[in-house]
């Protein structure tokens, strides 16, 4: 890939923005999140009619190879349509799609200076008072994701579904990345995809905006544990509403290595807190079925960073670690909701 | 080797995760920190990947001569974990199929010995960094 400079960006924008004077762009570099997408973050000064800038930037890149398929103007579409909806998300700036500057698509995005987003920083004992107001934020917002209508969000980027279809479409998708990125055989994701298929889930009780990976290090948060905004969505679309609930409740999310889901609270806290918020049921037959599909939703999604590991002439480390972290630990889940473990 | 291998690669895990990865920042940091933690990893599964190939291995081969499925199941003869695991990929594959098979016809039996020994390679696979 090639690399990205200040002076690199700041001749970009020279072109891009022929409005704006004076760019300069500082301390750009790379940030440790994500295994999908490049993230970077720096300092943005210019001049144009209005006065003198000064703004503290996110950009992403879309990599020649990921686990995640996505790009740049789906999660920019998907940001933009959720922006001012009650969901706290960060203002987007730019988006690129022409390839050829930075070696991948990019977008550029307000950066949110000054908050947390780890998942392991809120394991330790001197959280533990504020993980009652994190999961309260965490799921809430969740729960008013859910409870949007979707006819009021501009959505018509995304893949078209209906309560009937949303549940199969999910599968059939995660099905076909586990065919594409064949690392080995998987019997317990097999076994678990044919039960499924044999007992569907009844239909979607609406259709909802599904954030798509809504769990502890995708959002940010204050000092005080309150949630700032809800990040990454490269992987929204819609879709069921408990898509996201069961997500969240994943065992190999489960940072805390304990029953707190995500790391942050129990499974009745949690379906109290997002029941409350989206004023959705909790069916728990279809609920169990989510949390199913969401284990073969990560084994896909873990196969194909191994997959994008060994293909890659750039292969990053996070694409072999979560293979070696998570895929048994993945399967381990799969018997656990199969009642084999 | 001496000193033994997952000790080794067990220190140096300690190392880059205690002593190299604080002096990092950023993206640098957090890859010294994903690479001590597979450096963990390996010094776990250094020392039982084989032996535990070769008991997976040969319970795949038993419960497919159970199922009747025909067909080279090979052997474990070669002890390199690549050659166990290229064995291992094998049986798995043709387990996937036994097991769709013994679903649709109805072998309770079999079914249950299947996921017995699914549920027995996952605990043998289980790290101690895993969430579960």
């Amino acid at each position: 890939m090639k690399p990205i400079t200040d002076e690199s960006l700041a001749d970009y924008l020279k072109q891009r923005m022929p409005d704006w004077r004076n760019i300069a762009v500082r301390d750009l570099h790379r940030l440790p999140m994500g295994a999908s997408r490049e993230t970077f973050r720096f300092d943005l000064a210019y001049d144009d009619a209005a006065g003198n800038h000064a703004d503290k930037v996110i950009l992403r890149r879309d990599p020649p190879a990921s686990n995640v398929d996505s790009d740049r103007q789906h999660e920019y579409n998907a940001y933009k349509a959720v922006y001012g909806h009650g969901i706290p998300v960060p203002r987007m700036l730019l988006l690129e799609e022409d390839p050829t500057h930075f070696d991948g698509a990019i977008s550029l995005a307000e950066d949110l200076r000054g908050y947390h987003n780890s998942e392991y920083q809120i394991q330790g004992p001197e959280w533990r008072d504020r993980l009652p107001c994190l999961a309260k934020g965490m799921w809430t917002a969740m729960g008013k994701l859910a409870a949007l209508p979707t006819e009021t969000l501009d959505l018509a980027f995304m893949k078209s579904s209906t309560p009937e279809t949303a549940a199969m479409q999910e599968l059939d998708h995660w099905e076909a990345t586990l065919d594409k990125a064949d690392i080995g055989p998987e019997p317990i994701s097999r076994a678990a995809i044919r039960w499924m298929r044999r007992n569907p889930p009844p239909p979607a009780q609406k259709l909802a905006m599904v954030h798509g990976d809504f769990r502890a290090g995708n959002f940010l948060y204050d000092d005080s544990g309150e949630l700032i905004a809800v990040l990454d969505w490269e992987m929204a679309h819609l879709g069921d509403p408990l898509e996201d609930l069961a997500w969240s409740m994943s065992r190999v999310l489960s940072f805390g290595k304990d029953e707190r889901r995500s790391g942050v609270a129990l499974r009745e806290d949690v379906l109290r807190i997002w029941q409350a918020a989206s004023g959705l049921e909790i069916d728990p037959v279809a609920l169990h079925w989510w949390e199913l599909a969401m284990c073969i939703k990560g084994q896909a999604i873990w196969n194909a960073g191994a997959d994008a590991w060994r293909k890659s002439d750039e292969p990053q480390v996070i694409h072999a670690y979560a293979a070696w972290w998570l895929r048994n630990a993945q399967d381990r889940a799969i018997l656990e909701l199969m009642g084999k473990l | 080797m001496k000193p033994s291998i997952s000790a080794a690669v067990a220190n140096l895990a300690g190392l880059l995760r205690d002593d190299i990865a604080p002096n990092l920042t950023g993206f640098r940091a957090g890859n010294a920190g994903m690479a001590a933690a597979m450096f963990d990893i390996v010094a776990e599964e250094w020392d039982r990947a084989a032996a535990r190939l070769v008991s997976e291995n040969a319970a795949f081969r038993a419960l497919l001569l159970r199922g009747g499925v025909a067909g080279d199941l090979g052997d474990d003869s070669d002890l390199r974990v690549s050659a166990l695991e290229a064995c291992n990929d094998r049986l798995r594959g043709m387990l996937i199929d036994l097991h769709a098979a013994v679903e649709l016809r109805g072998d309770a039996e079999l079914d249950a010995a299947i996921w017995d020994a699914l549920r027995a390679s996952v605990e043998g696979r289980r790290i101690a960094s895993a969430n579960f």
